[in-house]
């Protein structure tokens, strides 16, 4: 069953298309990853469901509604959450502070307790430094952080805009461990990668990207997968 | 002498005390627009003016006047803030500031126009004599726009860290994107910073009209521009360095005026400024988060 369809999104900066009219679907309960090669349009796709980019045509349709145009809020309230690409922690606010930002929408403060909790026990290293301003926290601290904030709204999706830029390859690992015990927890995810070797170990489902269009989908495994690595990495341009 | 300099700062420190309170506000907006509002004094004096016409008409009594000046300030400050800012969320920064120009001028035409004369007089605070410490006087007036001012900080302080909306507005000014993936309505904030930021002016215009007893509609260039002189001063963007920079500008004034006349008084104010900013002082040129 599909929890999110993208059907024949056009965003555009200015005069330039970004995304050429762009169609792909996640399943519920599924862990979907995006792969292609930098400047395919991967970010802005992910921006674009999250409703910081307003598309210029085509319906992003999530739990059956039309959600295309829908400020960011909104659409967090709707159960949708973005990791965002580099992170983008609140700086000098401590990583406490930085998750109660993340429940901003939640008003039961008991949950919401309950929940940071939670997630202290997840993340340990989290807990250690919950007094500690966000930004003088690791890369890895504070990838964590960015995924424990966006889970603070409790959401049915959660996308991840790549989540392993610059780390380092042990804590890439905790990551995409991270990443395989949220979906076991029943949360669907939608995630694009660079790191095309990690993410096709997860993912039950991928699409390929290329220069705003959607040029390839398939299962990990099958006999295209070598074919496909390369052009996550180089594009079909260079082939 | 030493008698002259401590009367001095004494009196530097209350007339700062009402800059730090504009400049909070100036660096409020800032902070989460990054955008200069030129327009932010003027909301004051339409506060202000709200006031001395409702005393003219109905006189009304000095409390009802302040909430009256502080609640005219907050709708004026809102009106900036959808017609100026909002629109140009995002885009042109050049356009925001000459539509902030442009309601500027607004204000000012709207108050001579309801209110023709120069000068109208405003319920004074306190018109008894002034306090007698020894050789040091202290005005009344004075000593209240000090305390309504630490308190003013004290209640900033406590919304800013202490309270949803306050971790909402930190939230924006460190990283509006990702304050709206975790939720926040930003336009909302925005409107309600410009709200809280034209409050705390309404607060210290206020005060500056009740103990000069009298109005003009020099007000408002006059705010906009102690508070951009003290937010400068202070660092562009921290709120510490506002409170600093105000009663920095205050002392300066003050000293100025009593060593080389009234006359020097703004002018080695601005010189001052002029000469930091020339210098490239590091805490002005490096802008903090919060």
């Amino acid at each position: 069953m599909s929890l999110l369809g993208v059907q024949d999104v056009v965003t555009a900066y200015g005069k330039i298309e970004a995304l050429k009219g762009v169609s792909l679907d996640v399943a519920q309960g599924s862990i979907t990853c995006l792969l292609g090669p930098n400047g395919a349009g991967k970010t802005t796709l992910m921006m674009s469901i999250a409703g910081i980019l307003k598309p210029k045509r085509g319906r992003i349709v999530f739990e059956g509604q039309n959600i295309a145009g829908t400020p960011p809020h909104a659409i967090v309230a709707k159960g949708v959450a973005l990791v965002p690409e580099n992170r983008l922690v609140f700086p000098a606010m401590t990583a406490l502070e930085n998750l109660q930002a993340g429940a901003y929408q939640r008003a039961d403060r008991k949950t919401v307790g309950e929940d940071i909790e939670r997630l202290f026990t997840r993340f340990p290293r989290l807990k250690e430094r919950a007094g500690q301003q966000a930004g003088t926290l690791s890369g890895g601290e504070q990838q964590m952080l960015a995924v424990a904030r966006a889970l603070m709204s409790r959401p049915k999706l959660l996308l991840m805009d790549e989540p392993s830029l610059g780390l380092a390859p042990l804590v890439v690992e905790e990551i995409f461990r991270i990443v395989t015990e949220l979906h076991k927890d029943g949360v669907s995810i939608f995630l694009v990668e660079q790191n095309a070797h990690m993410a096709l170990k997860v993912a039950q489902h991928f699409y390929l990207m290329e220069q705003g269009k959607v040029t390839f989908s398939g299962n990990p495994g099958s006999l295209a997968e070598d074919e496909v690595i390369r052009r996550a990495y180089l594009g079909s341009a260079q082939a | 002498m030493l008698a002259d300099l401590i009367q001095n700062s004494l009196d530097g420190v209350t007339a700062g005390a009402a800059y730090a309170l504009f400049a909070l506000g100036f660096t409020l907006i800032f902070g989460v627009l990054r955008r200069a509002n030129l327009a932010y004094g003027p909301a004051i004096m339409f506060g202000c003016y709200a006031a001395t016409w409702t005393h003219l008409n109905f006189g009304a009594g000095l409390l009802l006047l302040a909430v009256i000046t502080i609640a005219g300030g907050v709708l004026a400050g809102a009106y900036v803030e959808r017609l100026c800012f909002a629109p140009h969320r995002g885009g042109s920064a050049i356009a925001a500031m000459v539509a902030s120009f442009a309601l500027w001028m607004q204000f000012e035409e709207l108050a001579t126009i309801v209110m023709p004369r120069h000068l109208y007089a405003f319920p004074a605070l306190y018109d008894g004599p002034p306090l007698e410490l020894g050789p040091f006087t202290l005005r009344i007036d004075g000593l209240v726009m000090l305390a309504t001012a630490i308190a003013a900080c004290a209640l900033l302080w406590w919304i800013l860290y202490r309270s949803r909306f306050g971790l909402a507005v930190r939230a924006v000014i460190e990283q509006p994107a990702a304050a709206s993936l975790a939720g926040i309505n930003v336009p909302w904030v925005l409107v309600r910073v410009f709200a809280l930021a034209s409050a705390l002016g309404g607060v210290a215009g206020y005060l500056v009209v009740a103990s000069h007893g009298q109005i003009t509609p020099m007000l408002g260039m006059w705010s906009t521009l102690k508070g951009l002189l003290a937010m400068m001063l202070g660092g562009l963007g921290s709120l510490p360095g506002a409170v600093l920079g105000g009663l920095a500008l205050g002392l300066i004034e003050a000293h100025s005026q009593w060593f080389f006349g009234p006359q020097w008084r703004d002018l080695i104010a601005y010189l001052l400024l002029f000469v930091l900013l020339a210098a490239r002082v590091p805490w002005m040129t490096t802008r903090s988060a919060s």
